[in-house]
């Protein structure tokens, strides 16, 4: 492992000079490309661009979570988020279509929210490093995994069932054309 | 889940079978709004009478369908039944009926849209298995089933662009602090290791560390919006006006008392683990915001000219009140909070419908044009009065009561207490202005038409039979009572007269209430969730 | 030696907070569904981080997985109904801008 982190090449970021083994330089590689494109997608100008972005967010998280021996939950991410939400939102996009930045583009970003955001992550990140030693665990397999998921915790799913019931009914009952809506559309042209 | 019999869900299931027939109904095409109005409320009724009978209420115990055994026992995977549950169980079922009754007189929602009942049953449901976790992650879970229903509800007038204006607001708040709850939730998990509420009552293996602190830190703030604290409360007020009354009622009245009990839930326990070790922040955290809430929510109340957005400020200064309870964390102090609440809901839910009945009858948005409402709707104005009169906390009311017992409490407790007990008196006195504002205005003021600003249009029957404006004396006249039932409908004026009566009785006669809750409180203090 | 913890939980609090940054500075809806987004996928990572370095002793570390699966739903549901409501206000408006939609006064 010593000469892995010797081999490791210039400008990567290897903090104090800690061992670097293959696995923790993925993370590092992965996880710094993941925030790199959330950032990018949240000061992105051009939508299009904001939805690519997030769609690689989506997948570094995802590979984290391969890394992190959760691969039901790599599939899962990779399935929903990159694929799923994604798309939801290329959708939404292609559906409202028109100047959705128009008014945006020219905001400058002031000092104070910049400034609120990294103390906000200076507190996090200070936080992470005085976080207590854990062991890691065993893996867990997918059966384990779904007999927590199914019979400890079945509360969960029952009530993520009704979290989607709502919202199922809900996003069609609002989505639904009424007549007075499609008459103010024809209304304005 | 196991130990529990199946029928202890039993008003649970009650509601949950109201919403999936309204549901269903609408897929099948039936939209007939009264009929599925009635129906769900019918069941609501039936699931509040359940309630009251799991809490051994005389009359109806014999229809009890929780073993007593059960109730403040150990829980039970992610679900417990303690009394002070029940009791917030009942409070939510009420605030249930009281928005469909209400909104069974709205005429101004879409034709054909039962689905309306159907969400309110959601969000019930939602609401009442708060009240019955012992899980954090099933409680965040419980909250999410209440508040997706609501952003629909508040956006429900499709063609009306305010509501989903509101409903786009409140929808970015409710996500974000979703988000953030969950964030604390994960760094409480990494602190204790599990995510019972039961073991968040002792700290954990080595000590109250800094994930802990922080991870119940970013809860007080997720839950904080949903309980509308001050910084937290911006979206409020937009939401609670963009939205139509009985909806402003369900949020004011219903969703904030869920963001309370989360409160209890989380913090109760918690609180004396706090004392004990360097979580002593936090405490002065939940003390100073309990304070800034009620102060920030008076000041901005007295600057509002549009009824609406003052009844959201001062609901906003309430949910300060309510906090005082949490942060002094004794069995008086959460009794007084639990009695508060109480009144909360009649006054708040009253409120709001009186709005409603209000617009109904033609009156407009902003304080002024309730000018001369205690002649023009006797009854509905009375009812208003006393309601606002309890809000401020006059002697006689259920507001006065919870109020009392809260910084009574506070006293009690002593210490840096008293001086949160000393600014809850101040904010209450600084109340009683703007309230009583509202009351100059209904009473005192020239009729409608004298006054500068004149109303739109008043139904034809009333004004025409308007006797001397004398303060406290509404005409007793049958032809403006009919009248005035027949602008608001029965429902309504039921109800807002229902919510005037209760406060008033409870207010002088708050014994059993009191006894009730004082017992509840111990229990839950002692088990800790 | 595997991933370090400290690593796992530094990233998820900057992403945290470049969601929280997000949410500040942005006024369009999409931006700030996909800020919230961003929040939700930090929270998920830390479950899964301590799913990988369980706090309690034995199959204490699934739970964390347990929740992640959840959360991913829940999310997702979320993201739905947000796009519902966008949708149903720009055909009555025709602006997704929070800063514009300036009915309800703040």
């Amino acid at each position: 492992m010593r000469d892995l982190h010797l081999r490791l090449p210039q400008g990567v970021p290897v903090l104090g000079g800690r061992e670097v083994n293959a696995e923790t330089f993925a993370f590092l590689v992965v996880g710094a490309g993941t925030f790199v494109s959330g950032a990018f997608a949240i000061t992105s100008r051009e939508i299009v661009h904001t939805i690519i972005y997030i769609g690689a967010f989506f997948a570094g998280l995802a590979t984290i979570y391969f890394l992190l021996q959760a691969p039901f939950l790599g599939l899962l991410q990779l399935a929903v988020y990159a694929g799923a939400v994604t798309i939801l939102l290329m959708f939404a996009v292609m559906v409202l279509r028109k100047r959705i930045f128009a008014r945006e583009a020219r905001t400058a970003l002031s000092a104070l929210p910049i400034l609120l955001a990294l103390l906000l992550g200076l507190v996090l990140v200070d936080l992470a490093l005085r976080a207590p030693t854990y062991l890691p665990g065993p893996a867990y397999g997918v059966g384990t995994l779904s007999q927590n998921l199914f019979l400890v915790n079945g509360g969960w799913l029952l009530l993520l069932g009704l979290v989607m019931l709502s919202a199922l009914t809900g996003g069609v009952y609002l989505a639904r054309e009424t007549r007075s809506s499609s008459l103010a559309r024809e209304a304005r042209g | 889940m196991t130990g529990i019999p199946p029928m202890a869900y039993l008003p649970e299931g009650f509601v949950l079978a109201s919403t999936l027939l309204v549901f269903l109904a609408d897929a099948l095409g039936a939209q007939r709004r009264r009929v599925f109005g009635g129906i769900s409320t019918l069941l609501l009724l039936g699931a509040f009478l359940l309630v009251l009978a799991d809490l051994r209420v005389y009359p109806l115990a014999a229809l009890a369908t929780l073993p007593a055994s059960l109730v403040g026992g150990p829980a039970s995977g992610p679900i417990v039944f303690t009394s002070l549950g029940l009791i917030f169980q009942g409070l939510f079922l009420g605030v249930a009926l009281l928005v469909a009754l209400g909104s069974l007189s709205e005429g101004e929602l879409d034709p054909g849209a039962a689905i309306f009942y159907g969400l309110l049953g959601l969000a019930t449901l939602g609401m009442l298995l708060v009240a019955i976790s012992a899980d954090l992650i099933f409680l965040l879970l419980s909250i999410e089933v209440s508040t997706l229903s609501t952003y629909v509800l508040v956006g429900y007038v499709r063609r009306d662009s305010r509501g989903l204006e509101a409903s786009m607001k409140f929808y970015i708040i409710g996500a974000l602090s979703t988000a953030i709850s969950f964030f604390g939730a994960s760094l409480l998990y990494g602190a204790y290791g599990t995510t019972s509420l039961a073991a968040f009552a002792f700290p954990p293996a080595g000590g109250l560390g800094n994930l802990a602190l922080v991870g119940f830190g970013l809860l007080m703030v997720g839950l904080g919006f949903k309980l509308t604290l001050v910084p937290f409360h911006m979206w409020a007020v937009d939401v609670y006006d963009g939205a139509s009354p009985p909806v402003s009622a369900l949020l004011s009245a219903g969703s904030k008392k869920m963001g309370l009990f989360a409160f209890f839930a989380v913090f109760i326990a918690v609180v004396h683990v706090f004392n004990a070790t360097e979580g002593y922040a936090l405490l002065v955290a939940l003390g100073g915001l309990a304070v800034v809430t009620m102060t920030v929510g008076n000041l901005q109340a007295l600057q509002q000219h549009n009824m609406k957005r003052l009844l959201a400020y001062s609901s906003i200064s309430q949910a300060g009140y309510l906090l005082l309870g949490i942060a002094v964390a004794t069995p008086a102090a959460l009794s007084g909070a639990t009695l508060l609440a109480v009144a909360h809901v009649l006054m708040k839910g009253g409120a709001f419908l009186v709005v409603g009945a209000a617009t109904a009858a033609g009156v407009g948005v902003t304080i002024e044009e309730y000018r001369g409402l205690g002649r023009r709707l006797p009854v509905t104005a009375l009812s208003f009065a006393i309601l606002l009169l309890s809000l401020a906390g006059i002697p006689l009311t259920l507001g006065f009561v919870g109020k009392f017992y809260v910084f009574g409490a506070a006293v009690e407790a002593g210490g840096w207490f008293i001086f949160l007990a000393v600014a809850g008196l101040l904010n209450s006195a600084l109340s009683v202005f703007y309230y009583g504002r509202i009351l100059r205005i209904m009473y005192m003021a020239d009729a409608p038409g004298e006054g500068p600003e004149p109303t739109r249009e008043a139904p034809p029957t009333l004004g025409i039979s308007s006797t001397r404006g004398v303060a406290n004396a509404p005409p007793p006249r049958g032809g403006v009572l009919r009248a005035e039932i027949r602008t608001i409908g029965v429902a309504r004026w039921g109800v807002i007269l229902g919510c005037a009566v209760l406060t008033i009785a409870f207010g002088i006669y708050p014994t059993p209430l009191i006894h009730a809750f004082n017992a509840a409180a111990e229990q839950f203090l002692r088990l800790g969730y | 030696m595997s991933i370090p913890l400290v690593d796992l939980l530094g990233l998820s609090g900057g992403l945290f907070a470049l969601g929280i940054f997000g949410i500040i500075t942005r006024r369009n809806f999409i931006l700030l569904l996909i800020s919230v987004e961003i929040v939700m996928n930090a929270a998920i990572l830390n479950f899964l981080a301590f799913a990988y370095y369980p706090p309690a002793p034995g199959l204490g570390g699934v739970t964390g997985q347990s929740v992640a699966v959840v959360l991913v739903g829940l999310a997702a549901t979320e993201v739905a109904v947000g796009l519902a409501i966008v949708l149903a206000l720009n055909r009555l408006r025709g602006t997704i801008n929070v800063a514009e939609a300036i009915q309800l006064k703040l």
